[in-house]
C-alpha cells in the first residue's frame, strides 16, 4: 500500500529564476516515475520540494490525502537517495543501514535484523556487511544508501541522480541492482535523472521536464515515438531527432510537403494557417540505400561506427544536413551519393514554434 | 634645432641604454641572484630564519645554559655552575607543585567549559540561520575576544569590587548580601577563571561554527530524511567531520591557557589562590631576579607545553592518516 504524490500549482523561484513553474500533476502510487530533463531544468528542485528540503514559493503537495507542504522531511516519512553517496561515519555497512530503523519502535530487533539482511542480500552486499563504511568505494556506498532508504520501507522513495557519481563500470551493476529492487518493492518511486537510458530502463512512466515545466508524460516508448514537441524529440535519442524546416506548397488545390526530404509532394491535412512546418524524423528511421518512390539523393559526408554495429551517417540533401543510423555496411564511401527515404509513418510534424501537429 | 637633436639616432641610443653606474651594476648583480633556482628559496626564507634564530633559538639555548647555573642579577659575582641542582630544587619545591596543579586545573576547567559552552552556543547559532538580528548577535558575542586581557582584567576587578562594584550593588540591593570574590581565597580562583571563560568562549563558538561548516550538507539532509536523532547526527555526522577543526581550536586554547599571566596578574590579590605557574615564574624571574632558577622552571614549562601539543598533534595526525587512507581507497 503505497501513496500517490499530488502537486498543485507547485512553484519555486530563486530571485528572478523560476526553477519550478506552477506544476500540477500526480505521480501514481506503486510505480516508478522518472523525472527526466537536462541539467538546470528544475527536476532536482522539484524533488527537494517533495522531500521537504526546499520550501516551495507557492503551491501544495499531498501524499495521498495528507497535505505535507508544511511538514519537515522527518515528518514526511520518505526515503531518499542522494547524488552524493551518504554513509554514516564510524559504522559498519550493516549498522549504517540499520541506523534509521532503530528509531522505529514498532519494528522488533529480530525484524530489523531480518530486513537489513534481506536488503543486503538483494543488493549483493552481504560480503561487505561488516566492513567500515569509509573503506568502501563510491558504488558500494551508494548501494548502502539505497539499502538504507529501502530497508525502512517508507511509502515513497526519492532517488536524486543516484548513479551519476559512480564510475562507469559500477554504473551498469548499480543500475541492474536498482532495476531488480524497484521491481520487487511496491513503493511509489520518483527517480530524477538526466540520463535517458537510465530513465528508459527503470521507468514505468517518464515525466519529461524542461525550463521548470513538465512538457510530456507517458510510457518510455510513447514519449520516444511521439514527442509532444521539438524538445522531447531532441532530448531523447542519441543523437536526437532530425528537424528539417519545410515550406508548405500548394499543389492541386491542397497543401503538400515537398523538397528537400520528399521527392514527390506529400498531401497534408489539418495544417491550417501555417506556411512552414518542421519535419522531424529519428536517425534510426531514415532508410538508406534503397531507391523507393519517395527517395531523394543525399551525399554522404561522414560515417562512423557506433556501439551495436550501427553506422552513424551524416548526409547532405540539397543544403540540408541530416543524420541517419543504419546497420548496412555496403554504403558508398563519403563524397558519393545514396538514396534516402523518410518513411511517412515515422515522420512527425511540428509547428515552427515546436509543438507537434497531429496527422491523420 | 632642438627637435632635430632629439630625433637623432645617437641621442635615441643613449636614452635606451643608461650609463652603468656602480649602483646599477650592484642592483643588476643582486637581481641576478634571484634567477638562481637553488638560491631563491633560501633567499626568500632567510628573513624569517634569521628572525627565528636570533629571537628564538639563541635565547632558548642561552636559557638552557643558564638553567644549570646559579645566577642572580641582584647579587654580584653570583654566577656558579650548579649542574642539575636548580631542577632538583624546583621538583622539591611545594609551591611550584601547587602552582603547576593549579595551572592544570585552570587549563582543564577553563578550556573544558569554553569548549562545551562554545559548542552549545555554536550549535544554537548554526541552527538559527533565519533568526532576525543573527549577525548583530554574533558580532556582539565576539566582543569579549577582541578586548585586551589587561582591560578585561581591570573591568572585572571593578565589577567584583566589594565597596562600589556593580556586582555587589546588585547582590546588596536585591539580596542584602555582600559578595567577596577576589578577596576570598576559596572563590578567587574561580572568579578569575570566569573572566577567562567569558573572554574565550566566543573563540570556541567561532571554531564550532567553522567545524560545522565542514559538515557536508547532503549528509545532514540524509539524516533528516532518515529521521536520525540529534544525538546520532552529532555522533555519526557532525563529530566525524568537524573534529579536526574542533581539535585544532582546543589545542590553540590549551597552549594559550597554559601560559595565562596577564589576566591573573591583574586580578590577583596578594596571597590569594590564583597563583598560576606563570605568576610564580614571573615573580622569581623579575622580582627575585633569580635568573638561573627561573630558566630551569621555564625549561620545565616549555617541555610540559611541548608534551601537551604532541599529544594533540598525535591525535590529529592519526585522524589525517585515517582520512588519507580513506581517500586512497
Amino acid at each position: 500500500m503505497a501513496t500517490e504524490i499530488r502537486m498543485e500549482k507547485l512553484r519555486c523561484a530563486f530571485g528572478q529564476t523560476i526553477a519550478v513553474d506552477d506544476i500540477s500533476m500526480t505521480f501514481p502510487a506503486e510505480s516508478v516515475t522518472c523525472l527526466l530533463g537536462p541539467s538546470g531544468c528544475g527536476k532536482t528542485t522539484l524533488m527537494r520540494m517533495l522531500a521537504g528540503l526546499q520550501d516551495p514559493t507557492s503551491g501544495e503537495i499531498y501524499f495521498g490525502d495528507q497535505r505535507v507542504t508544511d511538514m519537515t522531511p522527518s515528518e514526511r516519512n520518505i526515503g531518499m537517495v542522494f547524488q552524493y553517496p551518504v554513509v554514516y561515519r564510524g559504522t559498519t555497512l550493516f549498522q549504517s543501514v540499520e541506523l534509521p530503523l532503530t528509531r522505529d519502535k514498532s519494528v522488533s530487533k529480530e525484524e530489523r535484523k531480518r530486513r537489513v539482511e534481506d536488503i543486503l542480500e538483494q543488493l549483493n552486499l552481504t560480503h561487505v556487511a561488516h566492513e567500515d563504511v569509509t573503506t568502501l568505494d563510491n558504488a558500494t556506498r551508494q548501494k548502502a544508501a539505497v539499502a538504507r532508504a529501502v530497508a525502512r520501507q517508507p511509502q515513497i522513495i526519492l532517488f536524486d541522480e543516484p548513479i551519476t557519481n559512480v564510475d562507469v563500470a559500477a554504473k551498469v551493476q548499480l543500475k541492474r541492482a536498482l532495476k531488480g529492487l524497484v521491481k520487487q518493492h511496491s513503493q511509489t518511486i520518483i527517480y530524477v535523472t538526466h540520463d535517458q537510458t537510465e530513465a528508459m530502463t527503470l521507468a514505468d512512466e517518464i515525466a519529461l521536464m524542461d525550463n521548470g515545466k513538465i512538457v510530456q508524460r507517458g510510457k518510455p516508448r510513447d514519449i520516444y515515438n511521439n514527442p509532444n514537441n521539438r524538445f522531447g524529440g531532441w532530448f531523447l535519442g542519441n543523437p536526437g531527432m532530425n528537424f528539417v524546416e519545410h515550406t508548405i506548397v500548394n499543389h492541386d488545390g491542397g497543401q503538400h510537403l515537398g523538397a528537400p526530404l520528399f521527392r514527390q509532394p506529400i498531401p497534408l491535412q489539418a495544417v491550417h494557417g501555417l506556411s512552414n512546418v518542421v519535419v522531424g524524423i529519428r536517425p534510426e528511421r531514415v532508410n538508406l540505400g534503397e531507391e523507393t518512390p519517395a527517395a531523394v539523393k543525399g551525399v554522404i559526408l561522414r560515417s562512423s561506427l557506433v556501439i551495436g554495429g550501427q553506422y552513424l551517417v551524416s548526409l547532405k540533401i540539397g543544403s540540408t544536413m541530416i543524420k541517419a543510423k543504419t546497420t548496412r555496411n555496403d554504403l558508398p564511401p563519403p563524397g558519393e551519393s545514396v538514396w534516402v527515404t523518410c518513411p511517412l509513418e515515422d515522420v512527425k510534424l511540428f509547428t515552427p514554434a515546436g509543438e507537434r501537429i497531429d496527422m491523420k | 634645432m632642438a627637435q632635430a637633436d632629439l630625433s637623432s639616432p645617437a641621442r635615441l641610443q643613449q636614452a635606451a641604454v643608461p650609463a652603468m653606474t656602480p649602483l646599477r651594476r650592484f642592483l643588476m648583480r643582486f637581481n641576478r641572484l634571484f634567477d638562481d633556482a637553488r638560491l631563491l628559496p633560501v633567499l626568500l626564507i632567510a628573513p624569517v630564519l634569521i628572525f627565528f634564530i636570533v629571537w628564538n633559538v639563541i635565547p632558548t639555548l642561552w636559557m638552557i645554559g643558564l638553567s644549570f647555573y646559579r645566577y642572580q642579577i641582584s647579587i654580584p659575582d653570583s654566577l656558579a655552575f650548579l649542574g642539575i641542582d636548580n631542577y632538583t630544587d624546583i621538583i622539591r619545591d611545594r609551591a611550584m607543585w601547587q602552582g603547576l596543579s593549579r595551572t592544570f586545573i585552570w587549563v582543564f576547567f577553563g578550556v573544558g567549559i569554553q569548549t562545551l559552552l562554545g559548542m552549545v552556543l555554536g550549535f544554537l547559532f548554526w541552527g538559527s540561520k533565519s533568526m532576525p538580528g543573527r549577525r548583530l548577535a554574533l558580532t556582539l558575542l565576539f566582543t569579549p575576544m577582541i578586548v585586551t586581557p589587561v582591560a578585561a582584567g581591570l573591568f572585572f576587578r571593578l565589577i567584583y569590587e566589594p565597596t562600589f562594584g556593580i556586582l555587589n550593588w546588585f547582590t546588596q540591593s536585591f539580596f542584602g548580601q555582600e559578595v567577596l570574590l577576589l578577596q576570598n581565597p576559596e572563590v578567587a580562583f574561580w572568579a578569575v577563571l570566569f573572566v577567562d571563560i567569558w573572554m574565550w568562549t566566543p573563540f570556541m563558538i567561532l571554531i564550532t561554527l567553522a567545524a560545522l561548516a565542514s559538515v557536508p550538507k547532503a549528509e545532514m539532509e540524509a539524516a533528516e530524511i532518515d529521521r536520525l536523532s540529534w544525538f546520532d547526527r552529532i555522533r555519526y555526522i557532525i563529530l566525524p567531520h568537524g573534529k579536526y577543526i574542533l581539535m585544532l581550536g582546543i589545542l590553540l586554547r590549551t597552549i594559550d591557557s597554559f601560559k595565562t599571566l596577564d589576566l591573573v596578574y591583574l586580578m590577583a590579590v596578594p596571597g590569594s589562590t590564583t597563583k598560576l605557574i606563570a605568576i610564580l615564574l614571573r615573580e622569581s624571574a623579575f622580582e627575585a631576579l633569580n635568573v638561573g632558577w627561573s630558566s630551569a622552571l621555564a625549561i620545565i614549562l616549555l617541555l610540559t607545553a611541548i608534551a601537551f601539543t604532541s599529544i594533540y598533534l598525535y591525535i590529529l595526525n592519526l585522524n589525517s592518516k585515517a582520512k588519507a587512507k580513506e581517500v586512497a581507497t
